[in-house]
């Protein structure tokens, strides 16, 4: 067994689950979408991207780059949510909401990219 | 990704997730915590709000409680976050800074800097392995040619002091083992601008190790190794070592050439010298009563060249075991071997000091050596001394001694390698100088101090091709012919001579000794001169522009232009034809 590997598993999982919940729901409807939902997905996949720093083989290169690609599309939803609420200082309306939920899909798939490369690295894996 | 950033990155990950851990704790608490505003209404900090205090608190900067007064709910969650996010942050920086004092990461860091300095070389360069007094004195003259080096030396504090040496150029250092083949290969013995290996470690185990080692891991490079040892100058032999430099054989060898020509040896003194320096004076060795201190490898190679001349010797050794073995051989039967030491006076007035005419003391040992130059001057005065020099940091009091030849094995494997690396015909000029007679080598002499002055000459060599000598090349194609003393004109004023000589002229493995003026230049050939820096220059000037070299041939300046051509052309046909005009008059 490998800790390593387990440990981001874990992290890798968690932040594509977390992903889907804030995802779900009506794109533009913000009683759907949890502001703390978001907070979370946008930890554990921070932890995910730190968790491959420093690796020098293919595959922890490839769900670095993943795994940054997910966190560059949940910080742009974050940014524009707290931008408009904080900046402008209007209330959420359904069109800023389906832009932050648009982006969250972004970063759904590159999630689900990089659990899939997981999947095809634990599978190579003799033991 | 380099070794340096992702060893950075892979040190960074626990204190960037505790960081994390920490921030998004102290967020999410700062945001669940309720608090109540002067009109009693409840409000929540937002994410944003929340991020924004936990960044000022965790930095210790501390703006107060923003955007109103907290509520004691409030109030503990700030407690939580001061705690847990300034200690994670000292823990995260202490990290940061441990990282960069670490041992093993300024070693990579080394590394990465020394692999960098190999890449930005641009053609080839020459692996010196050992930074000792040789390894010193053959990069910096290596470095003045224009020779890229790299230095591999166990003693890290050398290798220190390396960008603070006034070399030429740069020269890239690795603190490691010369021994271990993967020091080697970091070194860039592998690397294919790797043109050769010299070994000139203090050991010669450890240099025929190294020779080895590159004969095996990279075939084609040329190795030159440093041996004090028979056994082990055979053993680099078998493998094919390009070249093994032995100090005392070629003392010895030097040594020959001064008992059998003064002006052979000045020669090879002033061609193998450090170029720019002052010229040496000749030494004379008479043939007389000689005493060796010390039969070991430097005595007994002096011992056969002193045989061969005929010369009586007179050996003090305090070895029994080499005496019976030196008695045994009926060729030493007009030479004495005597038991002692040599730096008491009764040991050298039995050997006749007060009526030799020469004295080597050649033992293994400094202060021996010294002691028996200063015994050895108070009985006789006008002694010849030749002394051997073990360490570099006793050289000033061996200055002070005044001997007349001083041998030191670093400077002498210096000087051979360096005429091996920087002019490979220079050895055949002097093997064949050798055979030459007494006069010849006057003559070479004379004409030496003739044309070049005081200085020591720079050696190089010409080789025609298209390469190095374009314009030369060119006009041999024409089918004009260009002799050895057309070159040897300045170019910028025909009648005047440039201060250089042809030493040697390679022709398809034919060799000819100072050739002279009238002999042709063919493509291919190869010559050897001698000459100031300047010689040199003008030289390359001549053999690579058309127009110098069209000069130096005609006495006319052609000009280069179109225009200025034709109306050149144009003039010359006018006063032609006027010419014949004038003759049918």
């Amino acid at each position: 067994m490998n800790r390593e590997k387990v440990v981001f598993s874990f992290f890798m999982i968690l932040a594509l689950t977390l992903n889907f919940g804030f995802f779900t729901g009506e794109v533009d409807n913000p009683a759907h979408h949890n502001a703390y939902e978001l907070f979370a997905v946008m930890v554990v996949n921070l932890i995910a991207t730190v968790l491959k720093f420093g690796d020098r083989s293919q595959m922890g290169a490839m769900l670095l780059a993943t795994s940054l690609v997910a966190l560059v599309q949940l910080f742009s939803a974050s940014f524009v949510w707290g931008y408009v609420v904080n900046i402008q200082g209007q209330a959420m309306t359904p069109e800023t909401m389906a832009t932050i939920i648009s982006l969250s899909g972004g970063a759904l798939i590159a999630n689900f990219i990089s659990v899939i490369l997981l999947i095809i690295e634990t599978s190579m894996m003799r033991h | 990704m380099s070794l340096v950033t992702s060893l950075i990155m892979r040190q960074m990950r626990a204190p960037f997730i505790i960081l994390i851990f920490a921030f998004s704790i102290s967020v999410i608490s700062m945001v669940v915590a309720p608090g109540v505003d002067a009109q009693g209404n409840t409000w929540h900090l937002s994410f944003f709000q929340a991020f924004y205090f936990v960044s000022y608190t965790a930095t210790t900067i501390g703006f107060g409680e923003i955007p109103h007064d907290f509520s004691n709910a409030q109030r503990i969650s700030a407690l939580i976050t001061i705690y847990l996010s300034v200690i994670a942050w000292f823990y995260s920086l202490g990290k940061i800074i441990s990282l960069v004092q670490d041992p093993t990461f300024r070693e990579a860091l080394k590394k990465s800097r020394f692999s960098h300095q190999l890449e930005r070389i641009p053609d080839s360069f020459i692996l010196i392995c050992g930074f000792g007094e040789t390894g010193h004195a053959l990069a910096s003259t290596l470095t003045q040619r224009n020779i890229h080096t790299v230095v591999i030396e166990e003693d890290s504090e050398s290798i220190q002091t390396l960008p603070l040496q006034d070399f030429a150029m740069e020269v890239p250092g690795l603190v490691g083992d010369a021994g271990n083949p993967e020091h080697l290969i970091q070194a860039g013995l592998q690397n294919p601008k790797c043109a050769a290996v010299l070994a000139v470690t203090s050991s010669d185990e450890i240099n025929l190790k190294i020779a080895v080692t590159s004969k095996l891991l990279n075939p084609s490079v040329r190795v030159i190794c440093r041996s004090e040892i028979k056994e082990y100058e055979s053993n680099m032999f078998s493998f094919g070592t390009d070249f093994v430099v032995n100090p005392y054989d070629t003392f010895a060898n030097i040594f020959a050439m001064a008992i059998h020509s003064p002006s052979l040896h000045l020669l090879y003194d002033w061609l193998t010298g450090v170029p720019n320096t002052d010229l040496s004076n000749p030494v004379y060795i008479e043939k007389g009563h000689w005493i060796i201190c010390g039969y070991g490898r430097f005595g007994a190679g002096l011992y056969q060249q002193l045989l061969k001349s005929n010369i009586h010797v007179t050996i003090i050794d305090p070895s029994d075991e080499k005496r019976q073995e030196f008695l045994s051989k009926s060729e030493n039967s007009a030479n004495d071997f005597i038991l002692g030491t040599g730096f008491d006076a009764h040991t050298l007035t039995v050997a006749g000091v007060e009526n030799a005419i020469g004295l080597i003391s050649g033992t293994n040992n400094d202060s021996n050596n010294l002691s028996i130059i200063m015994t050895a001057r108070e009985l006789n005065p006008e002694l010849f001394i030749v002394a051997r020099h073990n360490r570099q940091n006793n050289q000033k009091l061996f200055e002070a001694t005044r001997a007349n030849i001083i041998m030191q094995p670093s400077e002498i494997i210096a000087r051979k390698i360096r005429s091996l690396l920087v002019s490979p015909l220079m050895i055949a000029f002097l093997s064949k100088a050798r055979k030459q007679d007494i006069t010849w080598a006057n003559v070479a002499i004379s004409r030496l101090t003739g044309a070049l002055g005081d200085c020591i000459p720079n050696i190089w060599t010409l080789q025609v091709n298209e390469k190095e000598a374009r314009a030369l090349c060119e006009v041999l194609k024409l089918g004009r012919v260009m002799r050895v003393g057309n070159l040897l004109q300045d170019p910028r004023q025909r009648e005047r001579q440039i201060k250089a000589i042809p030493l040697l002229l390679k022709r398809d493995n034919k060799l000819l000794l100072m050739p002279t003026d009238d002999i042709a230049i063919k493509p291919g050939d190869h010559i050897l001169y001698c000459g100031t820096p300047g010689a040199n220059r003008s030289m390359h000037w001549s053999l690579n522009d058309l127009h110098s070299l069209n000069y130096i041939m005609t006495y006319e300046d052609t000009p280069d232009g179109y225009f200025w051509r034709k109306f050149n052309a144009f003039l010359k046909r006018k006063e032609r034809r006027n010419r014949r005009r004038n003759q049918l008059h």
